[in-house]
């Protein structure tokens, strides 16, 4: 058990009259790797979306824990959210056209102080400095031409990870990470952030429908649907729990 | 010599160079952050305008009127981009719009003050070394117009600029990687803003007498068809796009070639039909402007693609 990450209290959002997160206590992050699992439309991207605030919540309040401070992100920005070391993964492909693989590496990796309007000579220093990060995971993924934009969906999916393991996160969210992945990277990855769970004292929350991988790889198990967590265990005892079965993975499977 | 150094055609190199920095602008502001700003001669008028008010009106030396112009310009600028830069870029564009026809109604209506259609003037050269003053201060306009290509220059690979394309490609990913998008832009804004009032004051000297249509409407248009024109996205295109509109159309149609007094009024009037002539021409044959490279076909194919957030 490591100390919780986040702890959402009475955290309410409905579209038209209609509830689709309703969580009146809820921590996060005492493990390494947790998922979240449940049918589709059980809110569990408008959750994430509430937690990075790129939804407002209706009502509720969200506690962050970085680094023995405790921190309201209730009413904070998505840009001083992930600045506080809390990113997300998207579930649909997001991409800088204008952007080569490097060049988008390049980006997550400089710090502000390098954004400037008037930072027009910092190019070489921040190459300099973040060189050799960028080297390693360009290697490690074995991108075809790091000096050209990410081509496949695949790609464009692996690049959006890479840009938020590249924050260093305390907290990283991942929606439904290996929809559009082949299997082999999908390893690599795994392997990765499990190694930075350990080495970097990160916590990772992953979304997905790929059960055998949330199975595999998580400590924690939440269970949503209809907007609640109804179920958090460990994976063992989540997967044989009957709400589970009955309301997700459908008699027989389990 | 110095009949060739002075007169017409130093003035018309000048007003090219001019337009050519506030093409670069609109690149820097447009082509690499997506700032759809219509209102950008309205912006350089506000620049010209303040300084020849302060040098007429008050009696300010020139340079410090045009100091104070420029910081003028610089923070009416980023009281606008407080209100409209985080809207949509269709809201954007109507918004400094809405400037432009503020700002030039203001001028054409407060007479009391900048004198209406009839002009305010003069404005002076800062110096007097004869017949060359006009062509040392079209030499220093060149200077500041390459400075300004040298930053935009230098900007492009430069984190800044990598932040800037990354906002105008997808804001909301820019912001959840931790940038603060909206600040980044509000000063991006402003700063350029201000270098289009620094020009504006500049410029004033080479027109000696200002009038509201050297900042109206049919200027900012001229801008943005020279903009599309060269390649929004290039360093160049601003540059090429002025010389292809206002270098070809203004001055050496109207000027070099030889053309019989009696058609140069059809001339004048037809000179934005074939602006826009030659922007579709190049739009069909050439999308991404004159400069517009074609490896870059493929970033054109996507640009279409609406970039939506999930959830």
């Amino acid at each position: 058990m490591r100390e919780k990450k986040l702890h959402l209290k009475n955290v309410m959002k409905s579209f038209g009259g209609r509830k689709v997160v309703d969580i009146p206590e809820l921590t996060i992050g005492t493990h390494g790797i947790e998922g979240l699992i449940g049918p589709n439309g059980a809110g569990k991207t408008t959750l994430i979306n509430l937690i990075t605030h790129r939804l407002k919540m209706d009502y509720g309040q969200i506690l962050y824990y970085a680094n023995g401070n405790e921190i309201d992100i209730s009413n904070k920005s998505i840009d001083e959210i992930a600045r506080l070391g809390m990113v997300r993964t998207n579930q649909v492909i997001q991409d800088f056209q204008s952007l080569t693989i490097r060049d988008s590496l390049l980006l997550s990796l400089a710090a502000p102080a390098y954004e400037n309007f008037y930072n027009i000579f910092s190019e070489r220093k921040l190459r300099k400095t973040v060189e050799q990060e960028i080297e390693r995971y360009l290697e490690y993924f074995h991108f075809e031409n790091p000096d050209g934009h990410a081509l496949s969906a695949g790609e464009k999916k692996l690049l959006d990870i890479i840009r938020c393991l590249a924050l260093k996160p305390q907290v990283l969210l991942m929606d439904e990470p290996t929809c559009g992945l082949p299997q082999d990277l999908i390893d690599l990855f795994i392997d990765l952030i499990k190694r930075k769970t350990v080495e970097e004292d990160m916590t990772i929350l992953i979304v997905e429908h790929d059960l055998d991988l949330i199975w595999g790889v998580s400590e924690n198990v939440y269970f949503m649907a209809e907007g609640e967590i109804l179920i958090q265990g460990p994976p063992d005892e989540v997967r044989r729990n009957e709400t589970v079965v009955e309301k997700y993975m459908g008699e027989g499977i389990a | 010599m110095g009949q060739i150094l002075s007169g017409y055609y130093v003035y018309m190199l000048s007003i090219l160079v001019v337009y050519i920095a506030l093409a670069t602008i609109l690149h820097a502001q447009f082509g690499l952050t997506g700032i759809a700003n219509f209102g950008l001669s309205a912006i350089w008028g506000f620049g010209m305008y303040t300084s020849a008010l302060l040098i007429v009106k008050l009696n300010f030396p020139f340079v410090p009127a045009v100091i104070l112009a420029t910081v003028l310009t610089g923070a009416v600028s980023m009281g606008i981009g407080r209100i409209i830069l985080d809207l949509d870029s269709q809201s954007v564009l109507v918004g400094t719009l809405a400037f432009l026809a503020i700002i030039e109604t203001l001028v054409i209506s407060e007479k009391w003050l900048t004198n209406g259609v009839m002009g305010i003037g003069p404005v002076n050269y800062p110096f007097d070394i004869g017949t060359y003053s006009q062509f040392v201060y079209f030499l220093i306009l060149l200077i500041f117009t390459m400075a300004l290509m040298y930053y935009a220059r230098k900007l492009e690979s430069s984190p800044p600029g990598r932040l800037f394309l990354s906002i105008q490609d997808n804001e909301p990913l820019s912001q959840s990687l931790g940038k603060p998008t909206f600040r980044r832009k509000l000063f991006f804004f402003a700063f350029t803003s201000a270098l289009a009032g620094f020009f504006g004051a500049l410029a004033a000297p080479t027109y000696k007498f200002l009038f509201p249509k050297y900042m109206g409407p049919a200027i900012t248009f001229t801008l943005w068809i020279a903009l599309i024109l060269g390649a929004r996205k290039r360093i160049f295109g601003g540059l090429v796009g002025i010389l292809a509109t206002i270098g070809l159309f203004d001055v050496i149609l109207e000027s070099v070639v030889p053309i019989p007094s009696r058609y140069a009024g059809i001339l004048y009037n037809s000179k934005y039909f074939l602006y826009g002539l030659t922007l579709i021409l190049v739009l069909m044959f050439r999308p991404s402007g004159i400069l517009g490279e074609k490896a870059k076909s493929l970033n054109i194919a996507n640009t279409g693609k609406i970039h939506k957030m999930e959830g």
